[in-house]
């Protein structure tokens, strides 16, 4: 399978970090907390991440996964738990569980007055390479984000696109075996946001191991191999995409909006067979079950004889999206 | 560490009008002063006096004459000119003072009789009027102990030869000549008494600025005008902490394997290097301008250079502290006014009230500019130098340090 679209690695490199990590948790979380004051950013937080696939911390914003991100990469001091990359624990190994870790900020983190090269130089040698190896790793990065022939143009005058493909270069330009992804297609336009997603698959097809957060369902279900999903500071759920469809049990979820009394719908609701009722109150009530389309009437019929007035109506298919809103009440957006 | 370096020069590199201002500002407004005070000849301060002498008389030539002798010649440049010229170069504000003789003058001064000597002074300015006025004052208290002294004889001076002679007898000046020399010798043990041996106690700032002997006084604005620039290039370093926090590299540097403290000496020392230049570059020409000992030149870029460095050492810990970047500046622009101001950098030291002066000279750059000040004259000893270096490299390391700890401990994850 890695074969397949490497350009840039040898097959014989990558089987040796193949077999080397096969089998070994490169990004491995165990009980993580994180608090600041009053408020628990990250609650209890565990999970591994393995090389060569990758895993996707799904959630809205606010919901933990920056903090999750920042501790692992050594930029907070976890409260609670730990954390390990490659073996090594990031509070007391702290140099060396970052040598081989790279990191993509949600924020770009670039030098405009700079070059790209001259930005992929920098971060290499920070990095702790030089000479030669450096050389040939800007060149080859400069490649695969398609900036070769601007690369010595300072980057102040790149478009936003341009941007986040260096920012994304930059956290690659020393080879890492872990990559952690903060939401690097925040803000970024649809073209551009394909283009990144590649990028993403390929390092993971090069055996690397990548943790991507985004709160961009439909992002998670193309990339992810592997995926939780977090909202206040903690998994809700975990799996693999088929695992976690399965466990909205291929209901529909209908969404209505409108006026309800939130203490008559549950019974009113009851007689009906196979319905859940996941949410409701006085402006808008969820339900999941299966075929919805052919239950509508009479799941209307019963709301109208408890006085439910229903303005609109949605229905969707299961997906992640769906199962958010099972798990949490709330859409993932919100 | 080095990489750090190697950035932000380019950085600066390609960022040359904020280089251009922290030297601009400080070398536009020094020049200013130094071109305001004479620039390099350093003349002092001399007042032009108009004498409108219609007496014509040996007294009123005598005292015209003695307006411009020796080190009174320094204070005032002395002008006859006839009253209307006199009064139309006063009217135009081109002159300190006017001052009329009257007709008679030296008749009365010799008779001891009353005359009056009229002096206008130009009210746009202050102290060279006075100092003509009071020169004029002790010549006039000056004729009255002369009559004292010598009136007899003065007077048969001012009434003539007699009647029947055109010219005094020579035995008549030989006898006045010799009743004269009687009197030096009578007072000449009070004008130069032995018994009293007056000792004259120099204050140190005052004693400096004689052993400058022919250096211009205005090579002392040299030291400020290049400690200011080092205050606003301090400044500016010290923000550059804060934008690489707002740009969000300083979190990726967090992440990497590099510690923040290499991360910072490489700030540290671009900045240093960049400080180096410039003590170049400014005393070089200041040394050139002002056609100064050359032998000094290294020892002061160094302390320069070091002073910089400590300067920077203390802005970047007040950027740290604060909690934005905008508070940042304010803080650093608040400090760093009344340091130029207080520290010399404006006004030299001796041109301060004391209280100032004594206040000014206890501001990290005011002590920096006095040591600079004193290597440039050639005026130290190499022992208080090189402890001088020791707490100029005591105080960065400790700044640094902090710095370092609060880099970590907060500001980076900001």
């Amino acid at each position: 399978m890695c074969s397949l679209s490497i350009n840039h690695a040898s097959v014989a490199e990558l089987s040796i970090i193949h077999t080397y990590y096969r089998g070994i948790s490169l990004i491995k979380v165990e009980g993580l907390r994180k608090q600041y004051g009053d408020i628990m950013a990250v609650d209890d937080v565990s999970f591994t991440a393995e090389p060569g696939a990758i895993f996707g911390l799904l959630g809205p914003n606010g919901a933990g996964k920056t903090t999750t991100i920042s501790c692992i990469s050594g930029l907070l001091k976890p409260g609670a738990g730990r954390v390990s990359v490659l073996g090594h624990d990031v509070v007391t190994d702290g140099p060396a569980s970052r040598a081989k870790l790279g990191v993509v900020p949600q924020e770009l983190a670039l030098y405009e007055d700079l070059s790209a090269r001259e930005n992929l130089d920098y971060w290499g040698a920070a990095y702790g390479m030089g000479g030669a190896a450096l050389k040939r790793r800007v060149g080859e990065v400069l490649e695969i984000v398609g900036l070769s022939d601007r690369a010595k143009e300072p980057v102040k005058k790149y478009s936003g696109g341009m941007k986040r493909r260096l920012n994304f270069a930059c956290g690659i330009v020393h080879e890492p075996q872990a990559l952690l992804l903060d939401e690097p297609t925040v803000g970024v336009d649809p073209q551009s946001r394909v283009k990144l997603l590649d990028l993403v698959r390929e390092q993971a097809q090069r055996g690397i191991c990548v943790l991507y957060t985004t709160h961009y369902m439909e992002e998670a279900e193309s990339l992810c191999d592997q995926l939780a999903i977090i909202d206040h500071g903690q998994i809700i759920a975990m799996g693999t995409l088929a695992e976690l469809r399965a466990m909205l049990q291929e209901r529909d979820l209908l969404r209505l909006a409108g006026a309800f009394d939130p203490a008559a719908v549950p019974t009113a609701l009851a007689p009906l067979a196979d319905i859940e009722l996941v949410q409701v109150d006085a402006e808008s009530l969820t339900l999941a079950t299966t075929q919805a389309s052919q239950k509508l009437s009479r799941i209307f019929t019963v709301l109208s004889a408890v006085g439910a007035d229903i303005r609109e109506t949605v229905l969707s298919q299961p997906n992640l999206e769906s199962l958010f809103i099972k798990l949490t009440g709330r859409e993932l957006r919100e | 560490m080095w990489q750090t370096v190697l950035k932000d020069w380019r950085r600066q590199r390609r960022n040359p009008a904020e280089f251009l201002i922290w030297l601009g500002i400080p070398l536009l407004i020094g020049g200013l002063i130094i071109l305001a005070s004479g620039g390099k000849s350093g003349p002092s301060p001399q007042a032009h006096l108009l004498v409108v002498d219609e007496d014509n008389s040996f007294v009123s030539g005598f005292l015209v004459g003695a307006m411009s002798q020796e080190e009174l010649g320094g204070l005032i440049r002395a002008e006859v000119v006839d009253q209307e010229t006199g009064r139309r170069t006063m009217a135009d504000g081109k002159a300190s003072a006017l001052l009329i003789i009257p007709d008679g003058f030296g008749d009365a001064v010799l008779k001891e009789e009353s005359t009056t000597l009229q002096l206008l002074t130009n009210p746009s300015q202050i102290i060279l009027p006075g100092i003509v006025e009071e020169t004029i004052s002790v010549m006039v208290d000056g004729s009255f102990y002369l009559q004292r002294l010598l009136g007899d004889e003065l007077r048969i001076l001012a009434n003539g030869p007699p009647q029947q002679m055109s010219t005094f007898a020579d035995a008549f000046i030989a006898n006045m000549g010799v009743k004269i020399n009687h009197i030096i010798g009578r007072l000449v043990d009070y004008f130069d008494p032995l018994v009293i041996q007056l000792e004259k106690v120099v204050p140190e700032a005052e004693q400096q600025q004689e052993e400058e002997g022919d250096i211009p006084w205005s090579v002392a604005f040299v030291p400020g005008i290049l400690l200011m620039s080092l205050l606003f290039m301090s400044q500016g370093l010290g923000n550059d902490l804060w934008q690489e926090r707002d740009q969000h590299t300083l979190r990726r540097i967090v992440v990497s394997p590099q510690s923040v403290v290499a991360f910072l000496s490489g700030k540290v020392v671009a900045g240093t290097c960049l400080m180096c230049c410039v003590s170049i570059v400014g005393l070089t020409l200041g040394y050139a301008y002002f056609a100064l000992n050359p032998i000094t030149l290294p020892l002061a870029i160094a302390w320069t250079t070091c002073s910089g460095a400590m300067l920077m050492a203390l802005m970047m810990l007040i950027q740290l502290l604060t909690t934005s970047q905008r508070a940042g500046n304010i803080m650093t622009l608040i400090l760093i006014f009344p340091l130029i101001m207080l520290g010399g950098s404006f006004f030299p030291f001796e041109a301060m009230p004391n209280w100032m002066a004594a206040v000014g000279r206890f501001t990290p750059n005011g002590w920096a500019l006095l040591q600079l000040s004193q290597i440039i004259r050639q005026d130290f000893e190499l022992s208080r130098v090189a402890v001088g270096f020791l707490g100029l490299g005591l105080v960065s390391m400790v700044l640094f340090v902090i710095s370092a700890w609060r880099l970590r401990r907060g500001f980076a994850q900001g």
